[in-house]
């Protein structure tokens, strides 16, 4: 028993650290440029916010809110959800840098994203919506 | 082995061991990622991931209580459940009701200091070894739903109110982790230093797995989601398989 015990024990730690080992050395490989400096690059930048840089985002917004002017809410709604992962996704490395300026632009793509689902949009109400996230990145970024 | 142990009630946890805490802190990290793919990229909404979670998680527990010994699988299912579920009671609290942090993480430590009071009321000690009456399990999945309820309020009140990042909480959360094993080995009380580094894996179990998922842009290595939570479920499966591989044999030669 206790053979066959210590065996299966010690295979499965050898998997593990061959893993762990095998995860730490892919990324080595692709962390070369050390990006600790990236925030203060920016700052230097007018556009861009305590958050960072938020043009990734941005971007996505804009396209969101020109399909909605264009009336194409269906659109709209699809390529607001590429928003919404990657915001998302970003949450960890954004938070931190201003807890406060996060919520804040969390709670307008949150109001986006549901006027754009709900059962039958108002292009009125998705309008405001994604104008009022618009006015939000940009305050953000100190430009209104 | 020849222990006069109740033939009708086993012991029903493991042993606390390096690869216990190593699936424990990865678990953490897996079910995280896990509802949230299927709230946002599978597009379920946090309404209907949930209340699937809690689900599954009752269909885990009863599993649980209902086996006569530690059954790897079935106790490691359970603990990453009760992971899932602890982080959405928190999220829940926060993202709808409004409730702040500070008062959520108070409320939750409240709430584990008063299991444990009743705890020790009633069974004159807080044994993590010998759960081995029912009544002493509920108490031991009572506790660990309410540590990973407040892991997460602690962690992210870290982050909301001193801006505590994944990088630097790494170093932080493994340096009270370390702190607490050096103080349990000065002689600490082994059962309060148990649930304290209970409690100190959930933040450091997410900060972990930030550190791996996150993009270089925000000083994370850029794994990615999908491959950090493929290593860690790998890494998993390897050790409760283990774990039940020589669970079942230790059961057959017993026998």
């Amino acid at each position: 028993m206790s053979r066959l015990d210590s065996l299966v024990r010690k295979t499965a730690i050898a998997c593990a650290i061959a893993l762990i080992g095998l995860a730490t050395a892919c990324s080595k490989s692709t962390d070369a440029p050390p990006a600790t400096s990236s925030s203060q690059v920016g700052a230097s930048q007018s556009s861009v916010s305590k958050l960072g840089d938020l043009s990734e985002f941005q971007v996505i917004a804009q396209d969101v809110a020109g399909l909605v002017n264009q009336g194409d809410l269906a659109l709209a709604k699809l390529r607001i959800k590429d928003l919404e992962l990657a915001w998302d996704s970003a949450e960890a490395g954004l938070k931190p840098r201003a807890a406060a300026d996060w919520h804040v632009l969390d709670d307008a793509i949150d109001q986006s994203l549901s006027a754009l689902r709900a059962g039958s949009p108002q292009p009125a109400n998705c309008k405001a919506a994604m104008d009022a996230l618009l006015k939000t990145f940009n305050r953000l970024q100190g430009k209104a | 082995m020849n222990q006069p142990t109740t033939a009708a009630w086993l012991n029903k946890v493991p042993e606390v061991t390096l690869a216990f805490w190593v699936i424990k802190i990865m678990s953490t990290t897996v079910g995280e990622t896990f509802a949230d793919f299927l709230a946002v990229d599978a597009g379920l909404g946090q309404g209907a991931t949930s209340i699937g979670m809690a689900l599954l998680l009752a269909a885990a527990l009863f599993g649980q209580l209902r086996t006569r010994a530690y059954t790897p699988w079935i106790y490691w299912l359970s603990v990453v459940l009760v992971s899932i579920v602890g982080t959405q009671i928190t999220d829940l609290l926060t993202d709808v009701l409004g409730v702040s942090l500070y008062l959520s993480t108070t409320v939750f430590a409240v709430l584990l200091a008063i299991n444990f009071a009743v705890w020790y009321a009633q069974e004159r000690n807080l044994s993590i070894q010998q759960i081995v009456t029912p009544r002493r399990e509920l108490f031991y999945w009572t506790t660990v739903l309410c540590t990973f309820a407040l892991g997460t309020a602690a962690g992210d009140l870290a982050t909301e109110a001193l801006g505590l990042g994944f990088t630097l909480g790494v170093f932080v959360f493994a340096g009270l982790i370390a702190a607490t094993a050096i103080a349990w080995k000065l002689g600490g009380n082994a059962v309060l230093c148990f649930w304290i580094v209970y409690i100190l894996t959930r933040p450091f179990g997410a900060s972990l797995g930030d550190l791996l998922t996150q993009a270089k842009t925000y000083g994370g290595l850029g794994m990615g989601a999908t491959w950090t939570s493929t290593l860690f479920l790998s890494v998993i499966l390897i050790l409760v398989a283990a774990a039940q591989l020589s669970s079942n044999s230790q059961k057959s030669i017993a026998q």
